[in-house]
C-alpha cells in the first residue's frame, strides 16, 4: 500500500501520526520506544491497513506492555484516530466551547469589578473563576459587591481587591487539583465498566477523593496489591537451591563415599536478614483518610510478613499491633482504633510519637528495622520533633517517609524541606504510589 | 511461516482453542515478526494451552521451560555432564592413555542440554513455551534476555551459539509479580482475560462432546455469576469449567438448580473462604438467578 507522504522528505502521514500518537501514549506513562516503533511499522505492513479493528488490535499488541496501560491506549487511541464523522463532530464541539469559553470570560471579566472597573486578572485566573461552582461565584460576588459599597472604600483599594480574589482562587485550584486524576484529561473513567478499568481509576486518584461507593473496590484493590508484594517479600527472603557459595566442607563430606571425587556439588544457602517493619500512621485530621489506606494495605502484608508492628500517632503513640495480630476483622479494627484512640483526629506531634517509640520500645528499634512513617510532616514542635528522627535514623536501618500531600504543594512546607534532608521522602497520595514506594523500598 | 491470518484463525478452531480476533491477530504478528509472544493472564483462562495448540498448529515440537524460583542456565539452558568428565579423566589415568584434551572434555559429548539449548539448537522450528516466566527470579529474568532478542545462547567453554531455526517463543505469566520492562520490550503482549459467556459456552462444546445445549448455557451463566463476585479470592477457571461440566454430564444432569450447584461446589470453588463466600452471599437462589438470567451472553452482557 502506498503511504501518503508529508512535506518532510521519507515521511508518510501515517508515520508522523503514529509518532505524535506514541508521544501521547508517553505522555500518558506507557513505555513506548523506538523498538516498538519499529515493530508497530513492520507490523503494519502485513495487516489490512482499511480495518480499524486489525489496526487497533497491532498497535495495541506492539505498543502496550501491560493489563493496565490497555484500558489507557484504548482511550488514547480513540480520542486520536477519529472516524471522519468523529473528526466532524469533535470539531463541532471545540468550535461551541470556544465559544462558550468566550462568552463565560466575557461574564467573568463583567462580574469582577470594582467602581466599574474590571479587575487586572490572568486568562487563567478568569477562566478558574468562570469554572467555579454558581454558589461559589456569588459568594465571591457578593463578597466585592459588599466591599464596594464599605465605608471610604477609594479605587486605590483595587490592587488589595485583586490580591484578595487572587487568593481565593489560588485556593479553590489548590482544593480541586487534589480531587483530580491523571485520566481527566480523556474523561474520567466511567467505574462501571469492566473491573479492570475502574480499579486502574482508583489506583491513581487522590485516596482522599475516593468516594464512599468506590471504597469497597479500593479495598479489594488494596488487598491484592498487598498480597502480590507480600509473595514478592517472601521470595526475596527465601533462598534458592543454587544461589549460595560453594560448601567445600559438606560437598567433601558428602562425596567421600565416591572416593574422594566430587559429584555432587553442595552450596551454603544464602542468609537474608529478615527485615522488621515498624509502621508509623499519623492518624490525625488530614491524615485520616490516607492512614486509614496505609493501615489496610500493611495489614493485608501482615498476614504474610510476620515481622510487623503497627503503630497510630498523632499527639501520643499507640500500638495497633494487638488488634492486627488478633485477626480482627478490619472494619471492626478501624471502629476499635478510631473509638480507643484519644488523638484520632486531632492535632500531630511527631517528634514526641517517636520519643515514645524508642523509651517505650528499644527492642523494635534496631539496626535491622525499617521505619515506615506515614505523615504529612504537619507538626507542634517542629524542631524537637527534627531532633527525634535524627535520633532514631541513627538507630534504625532505614527511614521511609510516605507523604500524602501532593509533589507540588512539598516545596510550601518547611517541615517538608527538614525531613526530606534527613530521610528518604516518597510521594503517596495514590493507591498507585503506595504500591510503588513498598514494592521498591521493601 | 506460511499460514495467513484466515488460516491461523480457522486452525486454531480445528485445534479446539476458541479465542477472539485480537488474540488470533497478536499471534499471527508474533510469527510474522518473529517476536516473542509474553501472555499474560489469571490462572486457567488459557495461557499454557496457547503454547500447545500453536505446536500442534505448526507442527512442531514444543519444548517446555516450567519457571519456577531459583530457576537457573544450569536447569534452563546446560550443564556440564562433570560426572562423566571424571569419570573419564580417571579411565584415561587408569589405562595410561593419551593425556585428554581441554576441548574433549567440553564438547557435545559431555553437554547436557536443557531446554533452551535444545530450542536454539532444534534441527526444525520448535515451539518453546517458558511457562509462569513471573515465578523465576529477576536475575534469570535478565538471562532470558539474550534468548528473546537475538535467539542465541553464549556458553563460555563453546562461545555463542546463534539458533538454527529461530523458535516461536511463547512466555506465559499469571502476573504475580511485574515483570521488567526489558523483557516486556522484547515480546509481543497479550492478555488473556476470561472468556464472555458466549464464547464460554462455544469453548463448553468444544471441548466437552455431546454436552446440552441448555446445559452448556446455564454453566456458562453461572461461572460467570461467580466471577463477578467481587471478593472472591480465586476467581473459577475455564479448566475449572471443563471438569464441572465433565463431572455434570456423569452425574447425568442435562440442567442445573440451586442444589446441584451447592453439591459440586468443590470442582469450581478451591478455598474455604471461597465456599463460605458462596454460601453467605449467592447461595442457591443466587444461582437460580444466574441460570435464569436470559440477558446473560448477550452482546449487551459485560461478563467476561
Amino acid at each position: 500500500m502506498r503511504l501518503q507522504l508529508t512535506d518532510k522528505p521519507g515521511i508518510s502521514y501515517l508515520e508522523e501520526n503514529l509518532t505524535t500518537f506514541a508521544g501521547l501514549l508517553r505522555s500518558e506513562g506507557l513505555p513506548v520506544g523506538t523498538a516498538e516503533m519499529i515493530d508497530v511499522l513492520k507490523a503494519l505492513e502485513i495487516i489490512d491497513l482499511s480495518s480499524r479493528e486489525q489496526f487497533k488490535a497491532t498497535l495495541q499488541a506492539t505498543m502496550v506492555k501491560s493489563r493496565r496501560d490497555q484500558a489507557v491506549f484504548s482511550k488514547v487511541f480513540d480520542h486520536f484516530f477519529l472516524t471522519p464523522e468523529d473528526q466532524f463532530l469533535r470539531e463541532e464541539e471545540l468550535d461551541r466551547r470556544e465559544h462558550e469559553l468566550e462568552q463565560r470570560l466575557a461574564e467573568a471579566n463583567q462580574d469582577l469589578q470594582f467602581k466599574g472597573e474590571a479587575l487586572q486578572l490572568s486568562f487563567e485566573e478568569l477562566q478558574q473563576y468562570s469554572a467555579l461552582s454558581a454558589e461559589q461565584r456569588n459568594q465571591l460576588k457578593d463578597f466585592m459587591q459588599k466591599t464596594e459599597n464599605g465605608k471610604n472604600v477609594e479605587p486605590r483599594f483595587k490592587p488589595v481587591l485583586e490580591t484578595i480574589v487572587k487568593s481565593h482562587l489560588r485556593y479553590c485550584r489548590d482544593r480541586d487539583s487534589e480531587k483530580r486524576n491523571s485520566a481527566a484529561n480523556f474523561g474520567a473513567a466511567d467505574g462501571a465498566g469492566s473491573g479492570g478499568g475502574a480499579e486502574d481509576y482508583l489506583r491513581e486518584l487522590d485516596i482522599a477523593a475516593i468516594a464512599t461507593s468506590d471504597l469497597p473496590t479500593a479495598e479489594q484493590l488494596l488487598q491484592k496489591l498487598s498480597r502480590k508484594l507480600a509473595i514478592k517479600i517472601l521470595r526475596r527472603r527465601r533462598s534458592g537451591p543454587r544461589s549460595g557459595p560453594l560448601d567445600f566442607r559438606r560437598s567433601i563430606r558428602d562425596n567421600m563415599q565416591y572416593g574422594g571425587l566430587i559429584f555432587k556439588i553442595r552450596r551454603r544457602p544464602k542468609r537474608r536478614s529478615r527485615q522488621q517493619i515498624l509502621l508509623l500512621c499519623d492518624v490525625s485530621a488530614s491524615m485520616k483518610s490516607y492512614s486509614t489506606f496505609v493501615i489496610q494495605f500493611m495489614y493485608g502484608l501482615h498476614e504474610a510478613v510476620r515481622d510487623l508492628t503497627c503503630f497510630s500517632f498523632s499527639d501520643n503513640l499507640e500500638n495497633l499491633d494487638a488488634d492486627i495480630k488478633g485477626k480482627v476483622a478490619l472494619n471492626r479494627l478501624l471502629d476499635r482504633v478510631i473509638r480507643r484512640s484519644k488523638n484520632w483526629g486531632g492535632g500531630t506531634d511527631i517528634g514526641r510519637a517517636l520519643g515514645r517509640l524508642m523509651g517505650d520500645y528499644p527492642d523494635r528499634v534496631n539496626m535491622k528495622t525499617t521505619l515506615i512513617v506515614v505523615s504529612d510532616t504537619k507538626t507542634v514542635a517542629l524542631e524537637q520533633s527534627i531532633k527525634e528522627l535524627k535520633k532514631i535514623k541513627e538507630r534504625v536501618r532505614r527511614v521511609i517517609w510516605l507523604n500524602p500531600l501532593p509533589l507540588d504543594r512539598w516545596a510550601d512546607y518547611r517541615s517538608v524541606a527538614l525531613v526530606s534532608e534527613l530521610v528518604e521522602m516518597w510521594p503517596c497520595s495514590t493507591i498507585a504510589q503506595l504500591e510503588e514506594v513498598l514494592a521498591g523500598r521493601l | 511461516m506460511g499460514l495467513t491470518l484466515g488460516e491461523l484463525r480457522s486452525s486454531f478452531k480445528e485445534a479446539g482453542y476458541i479465542c477472539d480476533e485480537q488474540t488470533v491477530l497478536t499471534v499471527f504478528l508474533a510469527l510474522d515478526l518473529k517476536k516473542p509472544l509474553l501472555i499474560e493472564g489469571a490462572p486457567g483462562v488459557g495461557k499454557t494451552e496457547m503454547g500447545k495448540v500453536l505446536a500442534q498448529v505448526l507442527g512442531s515440537e514444543l519444548i517446555r521451560l516450567q519457571c519456577y524460583e531459583g530457576l537457573d542456565e544450569t536447569k534452563a539452558l546446560y550443564e556440564w555432564n562433570y560426572q562423566r568428565q571424571l569419570l573419564r579423566i580417571q579411565m584415561n589415568r587408569n589405562l595410561e592413555e593419551a593425556e585428554i584434551r581441554e576441548e574433549d572434555l567440553f564438547s557435545d559429548r559431555y553437554l547436557l542440554e536443557r531446554p533452551l539449548l535444545k530450542a536454539i539448537r532444534s534441527e526444525e522450528q520448535a515451539v518453546l513455551l517458558i511457562d509462569e516466566v513471573d515465578k523465576c527470579d529477576p536475575e534469570f529474568e535478565a538471562f532470558l534476555f539474550e534468548v528473546l532478542s537475538d535467539f542465541q545462547v553464549s556458553i563460555p567453554e563453546l562461545g555463542t551459539i546463534p539458533a538454527r531455526n529461530i523458535p516461536v517463543v511463547v512466555l506465559t505469566s499469571n502476573n504475580e509479580r511485574e515483570l521488567s520492562d526489558g523483557l516486556k520490550r522484547r515480546c509481543l503482549y497479550l492478555y488473556l482475560d476470561f472468556p464472555a459467556v458466549e464464547k464460554e459456552v462455544e469453548i463448553i462444546k468444544a471441548k466437552v462432546p455431546g454436552v446440552a445445549d441448555r446445559l452448556a448455557w446455564e454453566i456458562a451463566r453461572v461461572v460467570a455469576r461467580l466471577r463477578r463476585q467481587p471478593d472472591l479470592r480465586k476467581k473459577p477457571s475455564i479448566a475449572e469449567t471443563l471438569d464441572w461440566t465433565r463431572a455434570l454430564q456423569a452425574l447425568d444432569r442435562s440442567r442445573l438448580d440451586g442444589k446441584v450447584v451447592a453439591d459440586t461446589l468443590n470442582l469450581l470453588l478451591k478455598t474455604r473462604a471461597d465456599q463460605q463466600l458462596f454460601a453467605g452471599q449467592i447461595g442457591p437462589e443466587g444461582i437460580e438467578q444466574a441460570i435464569n438470567d436470559k440477558k446473560c451472553g448477550g452482546e449487551a452482557c459485560g461478563c467476561s
